[in-house]
């Protein structure tokens, strides 16, 4: 059974048409790359899978649920189950990276001592756990991603969802979020990746759907970025 | 989650020390002008409100119509409901008035006594308007020789006045809304500074409870520290002039027959006003700048 599906969702923004009859399935613990030219509709598809948006037509179901029915006090439950990564990283500069993690934690209420355990984990899994008292300010492009995926990850989510999480690092920092994100998808977690690097989408030959201009185009497994 | 609230609501606090007082400062001055402004208006009212009162009508009466009728006609006139006073003058009231005011002019006073002078109803209305008619039925009572009323002085007095208690009126309304958009700015601003914080809160599954009451409620405290301590300074600042003795007899209130009250509840009822100001506007200002942040 699919965990993610995409049934014909059209979305439209007054005349511009950002999904055109979308529909295709992720199974769970896939490894899937969500590539094509800016504009091509990935952003549009990831924020009607976290119901930032709605669609326009069509069905966008989360383990059966359909995700634009879900009641407005229900969306803080589906976001806690899908972790999201983002390019500009949505870190705050003054708290440190072990208070940018807990964060997540603080918001579900979690006590004290749960969160002094959970947020090292996560720190720890992303390599950071030494660097907990730094500010953003004091980490580097990788660094701060990575504090960022400690924090998608500290809800335990279903789905990591990383929008061009590789857009604003270097390309050594790039392959070692990769390698964070394999690992985190090894263990059981769904990686849906939108991105234009295909240096790194060649080098892990994963599933790979190709987008343009609202539309899938291309969706294989194994494949390179050009494929 | 209520402590969770509370508890987000004094780390805010304490992070952002410097932003609360300057926060507290500009809404508290904002208040504090508030305050100010209405109480000069309400006086310049009041004032007002009082001169209208001594324009009066007086009627003088012939040297036969004996003290006795005089005193019924008096009597006939305190049922009337338009009446607010009735004073009566009578010949050796009038001549004590007349060597008063011409105690320099010693040869006047001699050739004078105080049988010349007519005894006379001096009346005050509760409404000016009221004044000309009840001139020209007192003209009509039998023993009155003549009525004597400022009409022309009354009438621009009148005008004057209206255009006053209009400017006042319109002074009011715009001050407090000058003075309700900065507060409701401020605390916006404040709000709106967190947007990155509290964006981050909802993409990490925060729910709107979480995200809102920390904010409210620094609001809420924001909007009351503020309007209590403007509230301070103008009570204290009413109790002085209270026992001044510059308003010995109170305010008179516009708009409203006879009333007059203390300065000091007229300061009690402003600071009353700003600090129910001060939570209103700390509610509904927090609460419609971070709706933003609750879209889905």
């Amino acid at each position: 059974m699919s965990q993610i599906e995409f049934k014909e969702v059209t979305k439209k923004y007054e005349d511009v048409v950002a999904l055109d009859k979308v529909t295709f399935q992720i199974d769970r613990g896939e490894f899937v790359f969500l590539i094509g030219p800016s504009g091509a509709g990935k952003s549009t598809l990831i924020k009607l899978l976290i119901r930032e948006d709605v669609p326009t037509s069509g069905e966008v179901l989360f383990d059966n649920i359909n995700v634009s029915l879900v009641e407005k006090k229900a969306i803080p439950e589906l976001r806690r189950r899908i972790g999201v990564v983002f390019q500009d990283f949505k870190l705050l500069d003054s708290k440190t990276v072990f208070e940018n993690v807990a964060i997540a934690t603080e918001v579900v209420g979690c006590p004290d001592d749960v969160k002094c355990e959970l947020v090292p984990n996560v720190l720890n899994m992303v390599g950071l756990l030494g660097k907990k008292d730094r500010f953003p300010y004091q980490l580097s492009g990788g660094e701060k991603q990575r504090v960022s995926i400690a924090r998608a990850l500290a809800h335990e989510p279903d789905v990591l969802i990383a929008d061009e999480a590789t857009g604003m690092i270097d390309p050594q920092s790039s392959s070692e979020i990769m390698e964070i994100l394999e690992r985190i998808n090894l263990l059981g977690t769904t990686v849906l990746m939108a991105t234009h690097n295909d240096a790194i989408v060649n080098k892990l030959k994963k599933r790979v759907v190709k987008m343009d201009k609202g539309a899938i185009k291309s969706d294989k497994r194994g494949a390179t970025y050009d494929e | 989650m209520t402590n969770n609230a509370i508890k987000n609501f004094w780390a805010n606090l304490k992070r952002e020390k410097l932003l609360a007082v300057t926060n507290i400062i500009v809404i508290t001055v904002s208040f504090l002008l508030l305050g100010v402004f209405l109480s000069i208006v309400f006086v310049s009212q009041s004032t007002l409100k009082y001169l209208e009162n001594q324009a009066q009508v007086t009627a003088f009466f012939k040297d036969d119509f004996t003290e006795e009728n005089i005193l019924n006609v008096k009597e006939g006139l305190e049922q009337d409901e338009r009446v607010l006073q009735i004073d009566y003058i009578s010949k050796e009231a009038a001549f004590k008035l007349f060597t008063e005011l011409n105690k320099d002019e010693p040869v006047l006073i001699e050739s004078i006594s105080a049988d010349i002078l007519p005894a006379s109803l001096e009346i005050k209305t509760k409404d000016v308007d009221d004044l000309a008619t009840l001139a020209s039925e007192l003209a009509a009572v039998d023993g009155v020789e003549d009525v004597k009323f400022f009409e022309d002085v009354v009438e621009k007095f009148k005008s004057v006045s209206t255009v006053a208690y209009i400017i006042g009126i319109a002074l009011v309304v715009m001050f407090l809304i000058i003075s309700y958009s900065v507060v409701l700015a401020t605390l916006r601003t404040t709000i709106t500074s967190k947007g990155t914080e509290l964006e981050i809160q909802r993409l990490v599954g925060a729910s709107d409870a979480y995200i809102k009451t920390p904010i409210i409620l620094q609001a809420l405290f924001y909007g009351v520290i503020s309007g209590v301590l403007a509230s301070v300074v103008l009570v204290s600042l009413g109790i002085v002039l209270s026992g001044s003795g510059l308003f010995g007899n109170g305010l008179l209130v516009p708009f409203l027959p006879n009333t007059a009250i203390p300065f000091s509840l007229f300061s009690a009822v402003i600071s009353v006003l700003i600090i129910v100001s001060g939570i209103v506007l700390g509610y509904l200002g927090s609460a419609t700048a971070v709706r933003k942040y609750l879209k889905y």
